[in-house]
C-alpha cells in the first residue's frame, strides 16, 4: 500500500479525521516532552541561551525533508498527491511577520500555545483566545483584504524549483544548512551557559 | 540517559542525515520512481462498455447539479483555454496531468478539441491509478453542438420534441441558444471554427 493512504482510499473521511486526531495528539506530546509548552523556554531563543525550539523545529525539517524524499524514491509515496500549499510572496511575508512580532511578545507561537493551553497555563489559554479573535476579525473584514491576501502568488513553489536544482541536491543544501545551524545552536547556547556561570 | 549518551545519539543521527542528504544528491528524482501501471484488462473492459467517456449533454448535467466530487480538465494550450472553455474547467496540460495531483474519489473529466488528446489523458489517468476518469468522447466540439446550440429538425416528430426539452433547458443555462434546425449545416459552425486549431 502507498502512501498518501487518503489519497489512494487506504481509508476515508472519518478513517482520515480519526488519523488526523492521533498524529494531533502524539504531535502535541512530543511537544511538551520537548518543553514547548513553556513560554519561558521559548524566549529563552531570542536571548540566546536556550535555542530548543530552532532545534526541534529544524530536526522536524530534516526529518521531513529526508523521509519524503527517500520514500517517494524507494515508491512507498506518490510526492505528487502530496499537496503543497500555494506561495503568496508578500502577504507571507507580512504574515511572518505579525507571526514574528507575537511570538516575541507572547513567548509562544500557535501550536506551542495550544500545548500551553492544554496543560492549563493561562498565558497558552490567553493566547488561543486571541489567535481565535484574530480568525474571526480577519474573517470579518476579508473582503478588503482580499486583493492583497491573493497577490503576488507563485504557485506551488518549492526550494529546488527556487534555486534551479534537483530535487536531491535541494534536499542536501537544506539539510546541510540544518545541521551546520544545530551546531552553531549549540555553540551559542554553550558559550550562553558558560558566560552564566562566570 | 546521560548527558554524554543524548551527545552520542545526536552525532550519529545528524551523521546519518548527513549520509542520507549526500546520497539523495545522486539518487535522482523522488517523482522518478511513481511510475503508473496500466492494467489493460481493466482499460479494455472500460472501453467495451462504454465507462470511459461521458457525452456533452452527460457532463452539463454533472456541472449543473454541481457534483462536488467533479473535475472538469481542458488540455488544450493556454490561448484555447483562455479564448473559451467549459464552465468549471481547469487548465492543465497534457504533459502536466503525469504530476497534477487528484483527490481520491474525485470524478475527473478530461476534454481536448476532439477527442484524441482526451482520450490520451484517460489513459495516463488510469495508469496513475485513478478510477473514475472520464473524456468528453466528442470534445469541446460535441459540447458547442449539443450543449451551447443543440438543434431540433423543424419538423421533428412529437416524441423528439418532448425529448429535446431540457436539453434546451440546460442549454440555456450554460447561455446556450436551442435552435430549430432544417436539414443543412450545423449553426454551431461559427463556434467551432471560434476554436478550431490547425492540427489535433
Amino acid at each position: 500500500m502507498r502512501a498518501p493512504f487518503f489519497e489512494f482510499g487506504a481509508f476515508g473521511n472519518y478513517g482520515a479525521l480519526l488519523a488526523a486526531v492521533f498524529i494531533g495528539v502524539a504531535f502535541g506530546w512530543c511537544l511538551e516532552r520537548a518543553g514547548m509548552g513553556s513560554a519561558r523556554k521559548l524566549a529563552g531563543q531570542f536571548y540566546l541561551t536556550d535555542l530548543t525550539v530552532f532545534k526541534v523545529m529544524f530536526s522536524a525539517i530534516i526529518t521531513a525533508m529526508l523521509g519524503a524524499f527517500w520514500l517517494g524514491r524507494l515508491g512507498f509515496l506518490d510526492l505528487s498527491r502530496v499537496y503543497v500549499p500555494e506561495t503568496f510572496l508578500m502577504p507571507q511575508l507580512v504574515g511572518g511577520l505579525v507571526f514574528g512580532v507575537g511570538f516575541v511578545i507572547g513567548g509562544l507561537c500557535p501550536g506551542t500555545s495550544c500545548v500551553a493551553a492544554a496543560t492549563g497555563r493561562g498565558d497558552g489559554a490567553m493566547l488561543l483566545g486571541g489567535m481565535f479573535t484574530g480568525v474571526l476579525l480577519t474573517g470579518l473584514v476579508f473582503r478588503p483584504l482580499e486583493h492583497f491576501y491573493m497577490s503576488t502568488s507563485r504557485g506551488a513553489f518549492t526550494v529546488p524549483q527556487l534555486l534551479h536544482v534537483p530535487y536531491g541536491v535541494g534536499v542536501a543544501i537544506v539539510v546541510s544548512v540544518g545541521l551546520a545551524g544545530f551546531r552553531v545552536a549549540e555553540m551559542v547556547e554553550r558559550r550562553s551557559a558558560t558566560s552564566q556561570v562566570s | 540517559m546521560s548527558s554524554n549518551d543524548n551527545d552520542r545519539l545526536v552525532r550519529r543521527l545528524g551523521i546519518l542525515a548527513a549520509a542520507l542528504a549526500l546520497a539523495a544528491v545522486f539518487a535522482g528524482s523522488p517523482y522518478a520512481a511513481q511510475h503508473g501501471q496500466i492494467d489493460v484488462a481493466a482499460l479494455a473492459h472500460a472501453v467495451a462498455h462504454e465507462d470511459d467517456h461521458v457525452d456533452a449533454i452527460e457532463l452539463a448535467g454533472w456541472i449543473k447539479d454541481r457534483r462536488s466530487d467533479l473535475r472538469v480538465i481542458d488540455v488544450r494550450s493556454r490561448e484555447e483555454y483562455d479564448s473559451y472553455h467549459v464552465p468549471t474547467a481547469e487548465h492543465v496540460l497534457l504533459d502536466a496531468l503525469a504530476t497534477t495531483p487528484f483527490r481520491a474519489g474525485e470524478t475527473i473529466v478530461v476534454y481536448s478539441e476532439g477527442g484524441a488528446h482526451a482520450a490520451q489523458a484517460w489513459v495516463f489517468l488510469r495508469a496513475r491509478g485513478y478510477d473514475k476518469v472520464f473524456f468528453l468522447r466528442g470534445g469541446l466540439y460535441e459540447w458547442l453542438d449539443q450543449v451551447m446550440s443543440p438543434g431540433l429538425s423543424a419538423n421533428a416528430p412529437a416524441k423528439d420534441s418532448a425529448a429535446f426539452k431540457p436539453i434546451a433547458e440546460l442549454s440555456r443555462y450554460f447561455g446556450g441558444v436551442p435552435q430549430a434546425r432544417a436539414e443543412g449545416p450545423s449553426s454551431t459552425s461559427s463556434l467551432v471554427l471560434k476554436v478550431r486549431r490547425r492540427g489535433c
